[in-house]
Parts: structure tokens; sequence; C-alpha cells
């Protein structure tokens, strides 16, 4: 709609515009690429063309908060029936996996550790079991108190571990009746 | 002022409001926004109607093209396809029989207020 009136918009209120613009992209990460790409450009061109008009104070206030707006298009998208959260299981699964060998790994350190703790000039080779359940034996060959490691690996309990909690924090199990209903409406 | 239209009763009937204001021309959204203040629904928010109508384009009730802009990026202009109409023929005439109903009720006698206490 062409109004009389244009409102300049500063550098300013572009930086607030695409701040909001940005916060809603990134809770919008559980929608198809192309869908949140689409709304992107589409909030942004028409908080641009608000604020010419009402200014942006008043467009930003007319849009609302960026995560009751994210809600209302993942709802537009899905359907109001619970949903899974793919972003968070994706995050989940990255980063449990990181920590998780970081923390294996720190473990099997400190054993190796507490051998030249005890004998700085340790020669020969040591097994430990490692923690229980979610790791691998861990073998370490020292010569004159340096050496080096084998083992220490996920279990495949570890393994199912993970992978279930990942479906427990993506809520992976709702993908199954949102294919049923997506099955009957197409 | 406060608005005097209650925001869940606009909800329902957004989805209706939409189809016929696209049906009389191809808008983008802030524009159907406005045409809806002009309208008098001021209390209609922009963070409602931009999710709405990409529903309703997800439902292919619409469709929407891109166009140039002199004032930056691209605006996306939505009109109702054919599908759309039909259920704007659908949605109105089960709207306006809810009306007569509703009003059937509503304008009769208002009883007595109730005593406090009751």
């Amino acid at each position: 709609m062409d109004t009389a009136r244009s409102l300049a918009i500063s550098w300013i209120d572009r930086l607030r515009i695409e701040r909001l613009v940005w916060t809603l992209d990134q809770r919008l990460y559980d929608l198809p690429r192309r869908s949140r790409i689409a709304h992107r450009h589409e909030v942004r061109q028409n908080l641009l063309t608000a604020a010419t008009d009402v200014g942006t104070t008043a467009a930003l206030r007319g849009l609302g908060n960026s995560r009751e707006l994210a809600e209302e298009y993942r709802t537009a998208q899905f359907g109001i029936a619970p949903r899974p959260a793919y972003y968070s299981a994706a995050l989940f699964l990255l980063t449990a996996q990181l920590i998780g060998t970081s923390l294996l790994g720190e473990a099997a350190n400190a054993f190796a550790r507490g051998i030249t703790a005890a004998n700085p000039h340790a020669s020969g080779s040591y097994a430990w079991s490692g923690i229980a359940y979610l790791q691998s034996e861990v073998t370490y060959h020292f010569t004159d108190g340096h050496g080096d490691w084998r083992g220490g690996a996920w279990t495949p309990l570890a393994w199912v571990l993970w992978l279930t909690a990942t479906i427990l924090v993506g809520r992976l199990w709702r993908v199954i009746p949102g294919r049923h209903r997506s099955a009957r409406t197409e | 002022m406060p608005s005097r239209h209650d925001p869940q009763l606009l909800k329902g009937v957004l989805t209706l409001l939409l189809l016929r204001l696209l049906a009389e021309r191809e808008s983008y959204g802030y524009e159907v926004v406005q045409r809806l203040h002009a309208h008098g629904l001021d209390s209609v928010l922009e963070g409602t109607v931009y999710p709405a109508l990409a529903r309703l384009e997800r439902e292919r009730w619409l469709i929407s093209r891109l166009v140039a802009s002199d004032a930056g990026p691209a605006r996306k202009y939505y009109r109702v396809t054919p599908t759309g109409y039909d259920a704007l023929i659908e949605a109105t005439g089960s709207w306006l029989d809810l009306v007569d109903v509703v009003s059937g009720v509503l304008e009769q006698p208002l009883p007595t207020r109730p005593g406090k206490g009751v």
C-alpha cells in the first residue's frame, strides 16, 4: 500500500529490524529450509514497509515477539499437533558426542597420569577396564614413563544411550503420527 | 483505547477475512494488515496475519508471487486459488448461518441481571 508519508529508516532501525529477523530465523530451524528463508525475507520486507509507514518501533510492536511469531509459523507449517524438534535433536546429537568422547578421553588420561605419578619411569603394559558399561577396556604401553594407549571406545550401550537421548531430546517419536497425518491429508 | 474486538473471535474468522480480501485483489502481507485495519479491525496484529497467510498458501488456498519493489526487497503478493475461492464461498455461508443463529439468541430480551452471590 503506498501511503502519502514515508518515514526514513536509519541504520539503527535497520539493525533493530535485522535483530528481530535474525532471532525469528533462529527459532524457525525446525522448518524446511526453503520455508524458513521465505518467511525471513517476507517478514523483513513487511517490516521495512511498515517501518517507513508507521515507524520502526510501531512496526516491531505490531509484529509481536519473535517467540510467538515463530510458534505461529511452526503451527502454520505443521499444524497444532505435538511435533518433533529436529534442531534440538541435531544440536544434542553433535554436542553430546563431543562431550561424551571428551569425558571418556579425560578419564583414560587421568588413569595414565595416575600411573606416571606413582612411577615416573613406568615401563610395560597396564590395563584399565574403562568406565563401566560405557567404555571398552583401555590398555597403556609405557616405556620409561612415556607411552600411549589403545581402546577406550564407546560401548554399544553408550551408542544406544546416545541415540535414545537424541530421540528424547528431539521428541522424534512424534515424527510417526506426523507422517500418518500428512499421508491422510495428501 | 482498548480494542473492542475479542482477539480469539478475530482469530477464528481470520482465514475467512483473508480469503475475502485477497479474493477482491492481490495483496502483500503488510497491505493485507492495513486493509483489515481500514475495515476497523485494528487489533489484528501482523504477527497473526503473516503465519496465517503462510498456512493458507501451504493449504493451496492462496498462491504467491514475488514482485519487485522500489522501496526495498521484492514483495510477496498473495491471491486466492480456485480451491481457496470455493473454500471462501463455503466458509462465508457457514459464517452467515452462524451469525443468524447467534443473533437470534442474542437479540432476545436480556433476562434480569443475577443478584450478588448467585
